[in-house]
């Protein structure tokens, strides 16, 4: 069900994030204009240092980007900034970033950039910002929850979007193949131009009998929040040509992350011939 | 990610800075070629301004490791904290590469 452009990220959950405007410090304004009709959206202003007032959710923003530099500043991934969406250079009418902005209501926090773009950023620490700021994190969870998502987020750009394979022999040479098959990916427009995804949901926990509580409509049995402990379901999807994984070789310099990712969720399932990785957190 | 490294009689001690990713290959790569020039045949990696590292930058040390044993020079990790010290248990370098405190 992937059709390149949008990347639809698994199955919908009602709406969860109504968007109030969008904020698009990189763009020139014609261009803002053109996607406020098209989005039928306000462009905002930047938002201000700090988190901002009020419910998770209400009054959210969207930031719209064409590169990374655009995305900087720390405060542009606090709320009430709750999507990351880049347009394709090809979208002039909007009704790309339209389709993608539908994704991303359905979910709590949405990304879908160029590789080019994510490879800038450190998506990682960004997106457990995102989620720290939606629910607050302790010192060794938040450290290896970054590492997480680091390690999925690097794994769709390099292993999957730019199709760079891992190191495998412990060697300068092989340091040097990975290095030269990184910039050339990089620099292959195709390649760079292909998209990450990702789907961030947060959801409360539930003192109610699974089944009964008010969850979101649609949601399925195995999102329910257990434990008295927050949920956060995290998926991220490339473009590459997946994968089939496999027991990591312990000799190479390679092959230890989705070991790392698989010691820290509390859930992990690889889906789509390996182009998407779907990853559960309890906070 | 960024390094400095002081030359001593006996060793070599290289200060690794900030966050090391799968990004600073071509770092690690200059880094590596340095620590393969310079005298001591002892390399210590000094980890305690570093950040976060993650399952590339511990492939890269591997690599750096197995460059120096190429050298005939004797690679050792020192002071890893916080995250990074979580990270080297989890992913158990200690079997391969001698870490101090």
């Amino acid at each position: 069900m992937t059709d390149g452009d949008t990347l639809p990220s698994g199955a919908a959950t009602g709406l969860r994030t109504r968007f109030a405007g969008f904020v698009a410090p990189g763009l020139p304004h014609d261009r803002s204009n053109r996607l406020a009709r098209a989005l039928g959206l306000r462009p905002a202003e930047r938002p201000a240092e700090g988190p901002a007032e009020g419910p998770a959710g209400s009054g959210a923003l969207a930031l719209l980007l064409t590169d990374g530099g655009a995305a900087e500043a720390d405060s542009l991934w606090l709320p009430p900034v709750a999507a990351w969406v880049e347009p394709a250079a090809s979208d002039e009418d909007g009704r790309g970033v339209a389709a993608l902005l539908a994704e991303a209501s359905g979910t709590d926090l949405y990304v879908n950039l160029t590789t080019a773009t994510a490879h800038d950023l450190q998506l990682g620490g960004r997106l457990l910002a995102a989620i720290g700021a939606r629910h607050p994190l302790s010192g060794h969870r938040r450290d290896d929850i970054e590492l997480a998502l680091h390690e999925a987020v690097s794994n769709a750009l390099v292993h999957g979007n730019l199709g760079v394979s891992g190191m495998k022999e412990l060697s300068a040479q092989e340091l040097e193949r990975f290095s030269r098959d990184l910039g050339d990916g990089l620099a292959d427009p195709v390649l760079a131009a292909r998209r990450i995804a990702i789907a961030v949901r947060i959801d409360p926990p539930q003192t109610a009998p699974a089944g009964h509580g008010p969850g979101p409509a649609g949601s399925r049995p195995e999102d329910a929040p257990e434990n008295g402990r927050a949920l956060a379901t995290v998926e991220i999807t490339d473009q590459g040509a997946g994968f089939v994984p496999r027991r990591p070789e312990r000799a190479g310099a390679s092959g230890r992350g989705l070991d790392l990712i698989g010691s820290i969720a509390d859930g992990l399932e690889i889906e789509d011939g390996g182009r998407r990785i779907r990853l559960r957190f309890r906070l | 990610m960024d390094y400095g490294i002081e030359v001593r009689d006996q060793e070599a001690v290289v200060r690794l800075r900030g966050r090391l990713t799968f990004n600073d290959h071509a770092k690690l790569r200059a880094l590596i070629g340095e620590m393969g020039q310079n005298k001591p045949r002892r390399q210590v990696l000094d980890l305690s301004s570093l950040e976060f590292v993650d399952s590339a930058g511990i492939g890269m040390l591997l690599i750096a490791r197995e460059e120096m044993d190429r050298a005939d020079k004797q690679f050792v990790l020192r002071a890893a904290a916080g995250q990074v010290k979580r990270v080297l248990t989890v992913a158990q370098i200690a079997k391969i590469v001698p870490i101090e405190d």
